[in-house]
């Protein structure tokens, strides 16, 4: 086999594991994780706003109201949580 | 034939009760199951590192490909700095993945599917996460909690947000790997009783139907465990490279 040719096959090979690794991050295995991560982002956040409203209340003994609030807060950190995250998948 | 898809999940106790104070802490099958993947963890990378060949055999393969492939996720996710803590995530990665991976063996018991277990993991890298943010910038780590380029007026509200955000960590990272784990199993549970009660003639619906759900099952086990390393690695580079 000539030096040339063996370039040739050479080239070839490398670009078959180029396209190989292209088609490879569009598989759905990481978009399951990704959608999981997502969707946990959120309700975690909600929950944990939930509670330090709740806990807020009992001390401080206004009850409906904090909760109420934190709640909302909750919310709006999940979005924001999951906002960041996708950003972050974009990358 | 136990019909309740959560029988899987009961907890009992192997051998005498014992207790501290008012703690119970006999040995019960999920702390089998933590003892029985911790030694098959260290018998296989004993075994895979005892003979550094030129040419490797099965085990020092495996070995060394999952050394590079956690090498090469916490290089990509959290840079050099985190160098140090390739030990700790390379043990927290193992033991997660050869607990899911266990508890995909029939009649085994699935350690990762408890939330207490997951939630546990998860606070001590939060707190661990938090102690290392603290001792490589002092005070300075609370500017995590403080956005730059934001009004004054609205920042009482950003700081409230970005608390809650960050306490939600440990929450969404345990609830994550315990729901998958959970999820999967009862249904997978559901479905092997539908092929029981259907009998000959309906069965092999929800018979083949377990057979791709097993598949997908093991899938899970490996990206949560995979997901659980990632995230506490994008944790840690939060904490050594402060950027906001």
């Amino acid at each position: 086999m000539s030096k040339d040719q063996f370039k040739t096959r050479l080239q070839i090979a490398k670009d078959k594991i180029l396209k190989k690794e292209l088609s490879n991050k569009n598989q759905n295995s990481s978009s399951i994780g990704a959608a999981f991560k997502l969707s946990t982002e959120l309700v975690a956040a909600v929950a944990v706003g939930t509670i330090i409203g709740f806990i807020l209340d009992k001390t401080f003994g206004t009850k409906p109201w904090l909760i109420i609030i934190f709640f909302f807060v909750g919310v709006v950190a999940g979005i924001i949580n999951v906002v960041k995250s996708a950003k972050n998948m974009q990358k | 034939m136990a019909a309740n898809p959560m029988t899987q999940f009961e907890v009992y106790r192997i051998g005498p009760e014992i207790k501290v104070g008012t703690f119970d802490i006999s040995f019960t099958n999920a702390s089998l199951f933590m003892i029985i993947s911790s030694l098959a963890i260290l018998i296989i990378f004993n075994l895979g590192s005892k003979k550094n060949s030129l040419i490797p055999n099965k085990l020092q393969l495996m070995a060394e490909l999952s050394y590079t492939f956690v090498a090469k996720m916490i290089g990509d996710t959290a840079g050099s700095k985190a160098r140090p803590y390739f030990a700790f995530i390379f043990s927290l990665f193992m033991f997660v993945l050869f607990c899911n991976m266990f508890g995909m063996i029939p009649y085994t018991f699935t350690v990762t599917s408890h939330i207490i277990v997951t939630f546990v993991l998860a606070s001590f890298i939060f707190i661990g996460v938090t102690i290392i943010g603290f001792i490589k910038h002092g005070f300075g780590y609370l500017k995590l909690f403080v956005p730059s380029g934001v009004p004054v007026v609205l920042l009482p509200l950003i700081v409230v947000i970005e608390i809650i955000s960050y306490l939600s960590r440990p929450i969404s990272l345990s609830v994550r790997l315990f729901a998958n784990m959970m999820a999967g199993h009862t249904m997978m549970k559901v479905f092997g009783g539908f092929v029981i009660s259907l009998g000959i003639v309906g069965g092999w619906l929800p018979l083949s139907f377990s057979v791709a759900l097993t598949g997908l099952e093991i899938l899970v086990a490996f990206l949560q465990a995979y997901v659980f390393a990632i995230l506490t690695c994008i944790y840690l580079n939060d904490a050594l490279n402060l950027h906001h």
